[in-house]
């Protein structure tokens, strides 16, 4: 098996000796650490979800694999790092929704192009939340409200053409309203001014507002999913309203579009296995985080589906270049 | 009384868990260390040791987290009196006195005060944290966009009380860095501002900036003369500071700390803030304005009071509402998360008794503080004997490390090195640093609010005016910056004539068009 392996390594590299050597590498792969990079500070969500993939990948890897955070630019400076590594699989990076958002603001050298999608890890959807004593029990009389006031709903996100701030203008569109939109350094700050009634609602995930929830000093409204929350499930979705709008973050395993078949095998089989541990899962829930896996294929239908929907929508909205 | 019952019981809980205890000791040496180092924050610290907590019991790794937190914004204060370098954004404040009095010969008395004094800062704001915490929490939500705002411009107008011999040198060092403030995404509109393509600009490289202006400077500075340290004393005689000295810095210590704990529970503002708030708030009251600047150590006490005061207080808001007052609270709230207690109103029902634990624990780690540190400093100081041929490499090694370790960028490296000729050169002709490092901290943070406030107030100019806390944080604002001009007119009219002011108060000479 490593034999033919290594045949098929050297057919290839005949081709030009620069390719030999990342092939024969490759057919060894992973004889030596491996870097993910992570396009986020360290302890945000995305890191978390890193670190405890990188927790559980390890035990199905013969080398192991390390966490390194390269912040900045909203998240474009890593990903134009893990865009441009050397395809030979010892660089990978945690992908983001931001790699089919980035590219439209005219600020990032990638597409989601640029990318093999490996694994999705998690997903999470944008909800409508709104403080406790606000007058609007029901989505229906919050977008009704909306309607007879226009610009007058103040919706806190987590910063201009940030996916938060995109959901919430998904949502306008499609429903024909007119919200202020209100961009915050990060959802936390967006859910204090909400906590404060310095605002009308946010447009932050669930599990970002998720103990305020519990403490009854919040209530989601409706969350944007194809199915309810399976922590929230009297929320209802917008589509269950007849307003066909889903937006979501997601976090995923990518590498460069050129890295070798046999390393995209390896790495999907091994994170297909690190997936399915309990560890795993019960690390993403004490967290809030839901399970979202998709191999690599889904995983690549996800991310052209929502690249040509934010094409459209930041054109529509005037946010893109 | 309830808390007292609850943080008895809590102490007598920590007791029994000695290895709490010691992953405690090691979380407030540990944050000493990477407080010391330029770069590495509390902040980061933080970071790095979330990971270890995945596998400890809640307790353990929570007070293991906290001790990393306080001994991380202490730790700055080390370096930034023995060498001028602020290991981290609060103590680029405490810098400013604390490396004259070194320069004077009195840096163990500046570093046992810093060490008493971020102490007591410290262990007041946890005490707040225990027995005011329901009571003071809504505050925090009174703060929106505007009252940021109020805050950022009553920030930016303490650079005319840190400028040191000349204002007008102080307030051109304050527009750099207002100036460098604008580099970076638009916060509203998300577009990038002079960046020149390069996507590290995106963000202001704030930390690389300080320590290349602080640092770096000070290592190229002493390449001029290799040989000598000069006007320095060798060794540090006294640590603790003598009772008559420290008495008087009591009144300064408590105003200090409490205004550490009021701005700590203040959503998006830090111990950087609080440090240099006190800073000013300490010579607004002292009898000796014009020693500030000049090694003073009512600027060190008030400095080093009023960041570890913010501890308390920003604890205070992360786990009564789930918000966090700062960028490392903020880190904190995600290891509480992971450790299945969700910071909010619900936390002190549902876990009453693991929350006192952890209180007692937080007292327990500022004594630890406390006694590590007073037991380090003898060491530390040695390195004021050490040969500067052996020193400057150093510290220009530990700049290129601590910058790097920041984003692993080593694109920083080279704003970090710009930033130390600029530096270099501000301190040959006399601009102070320490305006700049103000700038960029207030000036993002005065623009983000306050075109936020505008936002929310869809246009109009109202909140200026109508809201309380930003018309009285405005108010101080502006009485900061008048108070030298109208002294000085107070004193012309007593005095009959122009001539009569003291040139050493170099605060009065600002703003006269002579």
């Amino acid at each position: 098996m490593k034999g033919y392996r290594f045949v098929t390594g050297a057919v290839v590299g005949a081709l030009t000796s620069a390719t030999m050597m990342v092939a024969v590498q490759a057919a060894e792969y992973p004889t030596k650490a491996i870097e993910l990079i992570v396009p986020y500070a360290a302890g945000g969500g995305t890191d978390l979800v890193a670190r405890a993939y990188a927790d559980a990948v390890n035990r199905h890897l013969p080398q192991s694999v390390g966490v390194v955070n390269k912040t900045g630019g909203g998240g474009a400076v890593g990903l134009s790092e893990i865009m441009a590594a050397r395809p030979d699989g010892y660089r990978i990076g945690m992908g983001t929704v931001e790699i089919t958002t980035l590219p439209n603001l005219g600020v990032a050298r990638f597409t989601a192009d640029d990318f093999t999608p490996i694994a999705r890890l998690n997903a999470e959807p944008s909800a409508i939340t709104v403080n406790a004593n606000a007058p609007w029990k029901t989505i229906e009389e919050f977008l009704a409200y909306a309607k007879e006031n226009p610009g007058k709903v103040r919706i806190g996100n987590s910063g201009t053409g940030a996916i938060w701030h995109l959901a919430a203008e998904a949502l306008a569109t499609k429903s024909g309203l007119k919200f202020s939109h209100i961009p915050y350094d990060g959802a936390n700050p967006a859910v204090t001014a909400l906590l404060g009634n310095h605002i009308e609602a946010v447009s932050v995930s669930p599990a970002e507002v998720s103990s305020h929830i519990a403490a009854g000093t919040l209530r989601i409204l409706a969350v944007m999913d194809d199915q309810r929350s399976k922590a929230f499930p009297d929320a209802p979705t917008l589509k269950e309203k007849g307003i066909d709008v889903t937006v979501a973050t997601w976090r995923g395993i990518v590498v460069p579009k050129k890295t070798p078949a046999n390393v995209v095998e390896t790495l999907r089989a091994a994170s297909k296995k690190a997936v399915e541990e309990q560890g795993f899962r019960d690390q993403l829930a004490k967290m809030n985080l839901s399970y979202a896996y998709l191999d690599g294929p889904e995983y690549k239908v996800a991310m052209e589906k929502d690249a040509e929907m934010f094409k459209v929508l930041m054109k529509q909205i005037g946010l893109a270049k | 009384m309830y808390e007292l019952d609850m943080l008895l019981h809590g102490a007598q809980a920590l007791f029994n868990q000695p290895m709490a205890l010691l992953l405690a000791l090691f979380g407030v040496t540990l944050g000493i260390i990477i407080g010391a180092l330029p770069g590495l924050t509390a902040t980061m610290g933080v970071a790095i040791l979330l990971p270890f907590t995945f596998g400890m019991d809640p307790l353990s790794g929570l007070l293991m987290i906290s001790g990393v937190f306080f001994g991380g914004i202490y730790g700055g204060s080390v370096t930034a009196i023995l060498l001028k370098i602020p290991g981290t954004p609060a103590a680029a404040a405490t810098a400013i006195d604390g490396f004259e009095l070194t320069k004077k010969g009195q840096a163990g008395i500046a570093l046992g005060t810093a060490t008493f004094s971020s102490f007591l800062g410290g262990t007041a704001s946890v005490f707040v944290l225990i027995f005011l915490a329901p009571v003071l929490a809504r505050f925090a939500l009174e703060f929106s966009a505007s009252e940021s705002f109020a805050l950022a411009v009553f920030g930016l107008s303490i650079i005319a009380s840190i400028s040191g011999v000349s204002v007008i040198k102080g307030l051109i060092s304050g527009f750099l860095g207002l100036l460098l403030a604008t580099v970076g995404l638009d916060p509203m509109g998300g577009f990038p501002r002079y960046t020149g393509g390069y996507t590290e600009l995106f963000n202001v490289p704030f930390i690389p900036v300080m320590i290349g202006l602080f640092a770096a400077a000070e290592a190229f500075k002493s390449l001029e003369d290799p040989q000598v340290r000069a006007g320095m004393a060798a060794a540090l005689d006294r640590i603790i500071p003598p009772w008559h000295m420290f008495r008087r810095q009591i009144g300064n210590i408590a105003r200090s700390s409490g205004l550490g704990i009021i701005i700590g529970m203040i959503p998006g503002a830090g111990a950087d803030i609080a440090a240099f708030v006190a800073y000013n708030e300490a010579k607004r009251f002292s009898k000796t304005p014009e020693n500030y600047g000049k090694g003073e150590l009512g600027a060190v006490a008030a400095c080093e009071s009023g960041a570890n005061g913010c501890t308390g207080g920003a604890l205070l808001t992360m786990l009564t509402l789930g918000i966090p007052g700062d960028a490392v609270t903020a880190v904190m709230l995600g290891a509480l998360t992971l450790q299945g207690l969700q910071p909010g109103p619900l936390l002190f029902k549902d876990h009453a008794d693991l929350v006192f634990t952890l209180f007692a624990g937080m007292l327990v780690c500022y004594v630890m503080m406390l006694v590590v540190g007073l037991g380090s400093l003898r060491f530390m100081g040695r390195i004021l004997q050490m040969p500067k041929s052996v020193l400057t490499p150093c510290i220009l090694a530990l700049c290129i490390v601590g910058t790097y370790a920041i984003n692993n960028s080593l694109f920083d490296i080279w704003i970090m090195l710009a930033a130390g000729v600029v530096g270099y050169f501000m301190q040959k002709w006399d601009f102070p640093a320490s305006p700049v490092v103000l700038a960029l901290i207030m000036g993002p943070m005065a623009e983000a609010n306050f075109r936020r406030a505008l936002s929310l107030s869809g246009g109009s100019y109202d909140f200026l005016y109508t809201r309380p806390i930003t018309a009285v944080l405005l108010t101080i604002a502006i009485l900061t910056l008048m108070l030298p001009l109208l002294r000085r007119l107070w004193a012309q009219r007593s005095s009959g004539g122009p001539t009569t002011i003291n040139p050493a108060a170099g605060s009065s000479r600002m703003g006269t068009p002579e």
